[in-house]
């Protein structure tokens, strides 16, 4: 165990540092600071681009993609160095996280070509369409129908919660391509382009007023045939391999956001006294083990190599950060008090900490429940008997 | 910057695991209940290994290690629920003493005839030493009441780190218990592992223990480097590995049901030391209390132009 940084680690931070702060003090300074995701959606598009030209987009990728093949620890640090700067959330996660990785494993040389500079240049965004109305948690009940017909497929169906959506260009789709097939079998991992007649998105208004997911309808929408990856028939095996990069490096990322929300109910709780409560004193100090918890957790995740081993803590991490999450949004409402209740003016604007108890409740429930995870650890990870389901 | 153990920390933590695994089983525990505690054979085993002289430099005779090793074989005493103060001895006294550059008479600990106890303030008592003697709720564990005279904070910290270090070993033990129990009794015609009631609240241990094993990694590395934020570190990782130990515990005993509340059942050894370790070198209450003193006194920056690593 080595929990320093090298001198060269070190010199690669000022690197990412000096870029990041020049950028966000030059051409790109109106957009420094900004936390909501829906905001400024052409311009985080710029910013998606201005990433990809300077080769910071996706670092973590081989350089023959665009990346720049960097180590662990220097994604931690770029991770660090960019919430240290101010710098909005990334519009492309979704395709520089997920797409990109997907493809790269399961993708044909071909398909490859076609996609990864254009996602590694900040040119292609991607949304994500697993889930349907009757589709959640039971994944593996999607019904969107695909079919082969004259050198395309032709999808018909519904997709839910398609966040971004609305400003992306690409969709992956899991579909039933076996006509009465159930379960995880019969299912086709498809790729289509958004802008086309047959495929309809609208927003769905969540409970802080903002609108970042979708509705996504498929009425004979259509992709080329070679659009898929993988083989038809092998979805299922795409979309779990796909959601095993979730837990990958953006979790690093992501926790320096938690520490600024944490830094940030500190500082609230200073400036109106709240600090000086013994309760809220102690729920702060709770929340900061927390967040040290999953600190420590995911770098140890990360160090190990062997990603084709079930790790335990790989199993945990999407709870503990979920949970911890919705306890801190729990916690900035007790140190703002009644001031958290209100807002200035006629609008449904919310301030950061307000915003954050209320986004915080998706966190508990999006990219698998907390009672799907702990199904996930109790059976994958301690080996316990599984639960009766239906009849997959 | 690199997170993982190396291959020989990793093989002597095995090894000490194995070992403990064939010797010093559940029915160890109940030998030594019936029959005093100790057993002169087991410490000389231990020694034999060369774990009293882990931490003892090699010109007086130890292996000179350092505290992320002894964490880790910490973590495999607890396991084994190990009833010879080891851990206090070796792991606590050994390096509060090399690192007062008392090592005069170390050799005697490397071969098993010198123990060391060495009395805080926070800790009125000792284990294993001369002195009145006290009951532990930990019937394994000989205490005797200890006169301190001094404070000593690094004392403190390496105490409360080996403590924590115990405990993930503890809850990994006392989880596994309880997994394996839940296999094979049967309720309403099926396994009562197979019912989410029960397979959730293990899974919530397995995340309490699964999370606080690397924040005791890092508080014991933080220690090893002398940084100037290792008390925190030290403080988290005392927090978090009681409340993986205590959730784990009353879990472990809910899920055995009434069974999980007799003697018969070996589960009670494992909890009884969990709940002794978390009062021990500071309560939860006083980490709470530095931990909270660090962040909102100021003396750990905040803001986002400080990293945490």
């Amino acid at each position: 165990m080595k929990l320093g940084f090298s001198p060269e680690e070190e010199l690669f931070r000022k690197e990412c540092a000096d870029w990041l702060n020049a950028e966000m003090a030059g051409e790109f300074r109106d957009i420094r600071g900004i936390t909501k995701l829906t905001a400024s959606p052409e311009r985080r598009k710029e910013w998606e681009q201005r990433l990809g030209e300077a080769r910071w987009g996706c670092i973590g990728w081989p350089e023959s993609w665009g990346g720049r093949n960097a180590t662990l620890a220097q994604q931690v640090i770029f991770a660090e160095e960019y919430a240290r700067a101010g710098v909005p959330g990334r519009v492309n996660h979704i395709g520089i996280e997920l797409a990109g990785p997907t493809i790269l494993a399961f993708g044909t040389e071909e398909q490859k070509q076609r996609f990864l500079p254009d996602i590694a240049a900040g040119k292609t965004i991607f949304c994500q369409g697993f889930s349907e109305p009757g589709a959640g948690s039971d994944l593996a009940s999607v019904r969107t129908k695909g079919r082969l017909e004259g050198g395309e497929w032709v999808v018909n169906g519904q997709k839910i919660w398609t966040s971004l959506a609305h400003i992306s260009d690409w969709i992956f789709v899991v579909t039933r391509t076996e006509e009465g097939t159930k379960g995880p079998k019969g299912l086709t991992f498809l790729m289509m382009p958004i802008d086309q007649p047959g495929i309809e998105i609208r927003g769905i208004t969540q409970i802080n007023g903002d609108a970042e997911f979708n509705e996504t309808f498929f009425t004979d929408a259509r992709c080329a045939a070679d659009s898929m990856i993988g083989a038809v028939g092998e979805g299922w095996k795409i979309a779990m391999g796909l959601l095993a990069f979730e837990r990958g490096v953006s979790t690093l990322g992501q926790q320096m956001g938690f520490r600024n929300e944490l830094d940030e109910i500190i500082a609230a709780a200073r400036a109106n006294g709240a600090a000086q409560d013994p309760l809220i004193r102690q729920r702060i100090a709770r929340a900061e083990i927390g967040l040290r918890l999953m600190r420590y957790g995911a770098l140890r995740m990360l160090s190990n190599t062997d990603h084709s081993k079930i790790d335990g803590a790989a199993l945990t991490y999407k709870i503990q950060w979920a949970t911890w999450r919705r306890s801190l949004g729990e916690l900035a409402m007790d140190v703002l008090g009644q001031a958290g209740e209100v807002t200035d003016g006629s609008t449904y604007e919310w301030g950061t900490l307000p915003n954050l108890f209320l986004y915080s409740r998706a966190d508990t429930i999006y990219g698998g429940t907390n009672q799907i995870q702990r199904n996930l650890i109790a059976e994958r990870g301690l080996g316990m008997p599984r639960e009766p389901r239906g009849d997959i | 910057m690199d997170f993982r153990f190396s291959d020989d920390q990793l093989t002597l933590a095995e090894s000490v695991r194995d070992y403990l695994a064939g010797t010093h089983g559940p029915e160890v525990l109940r030998r030594l209940d019936a029959e005093g505690n100790r057993d002169p054979a087991i410490w000389q085993g231990l020694a034999d290994m060369g774990l009293t002289g882990l931490l003892v430099p090699e010109a007086q005779g130890g292996l000179g290690m350092g505290l992320v090793e002894a964490a880790l074989i910490a973590a495999e005493c607890g396991r084994a629920c190990l009833a010879e103060p080891l851990v206090d001895s070796a792991f606590v006294g050994v390096p509060w003493l090399v690192a007062r550059g008392q090592t005069d008479g170390l050799d005697e600990v490397v071969a098993g005839t010198r123990r060391i106890a060495v009395p805080h303030p926070i800790n009125p008592w000792l284990a294993d030493s001369e002195g009145a003697a006290l009951t532990s709720v930990d019937p394994l564990r000989n205490l005797a009441v200890a006169e301190a005279t001094e404070a000593d904070d690094l004392l403190l910290n390496v105490g409360a780190l080996m403590s924590a270090a115990q405990l993930v070993g503890l809850s990994d033990a006392m989880l596994s218990q309880a997994v394996e129990y839940a296999k094979v009794r049967t309720q309403f015609g099926q396994p009562v592992g197979a019912f989410q009631g029960l397979k959730h609240q293990l899974a919530s241990c397995s995340v309490a223990i699964e999370f606080a094993k690397p924040v005791v990694w890092r508080a014991a590395q933080a220690l090893q480097d002398g940084l100037p934020s290792a008390p925190v570190h030290v403080s988290h990782a005392k927090l978090a590995a009681s409340d993986a130990a205590m959730l784990t515990a009353e879990t472990a005993i809910q899920v055995h049901g009434a069974m999980g509340y007799t003697y018969e059942v070996d589960l009670h050894f494992w909890m009884k030391r969990s709940w002794a370790l978390c009062g021990a070198w500071g309560d939860r209450a006083f980490h709470y209390h530095r931990v909270e003193e660090a962040l909102l006194g100021g003396a750990q920056p905040i803001g986002p132009e400080h990293t945490f690593a």
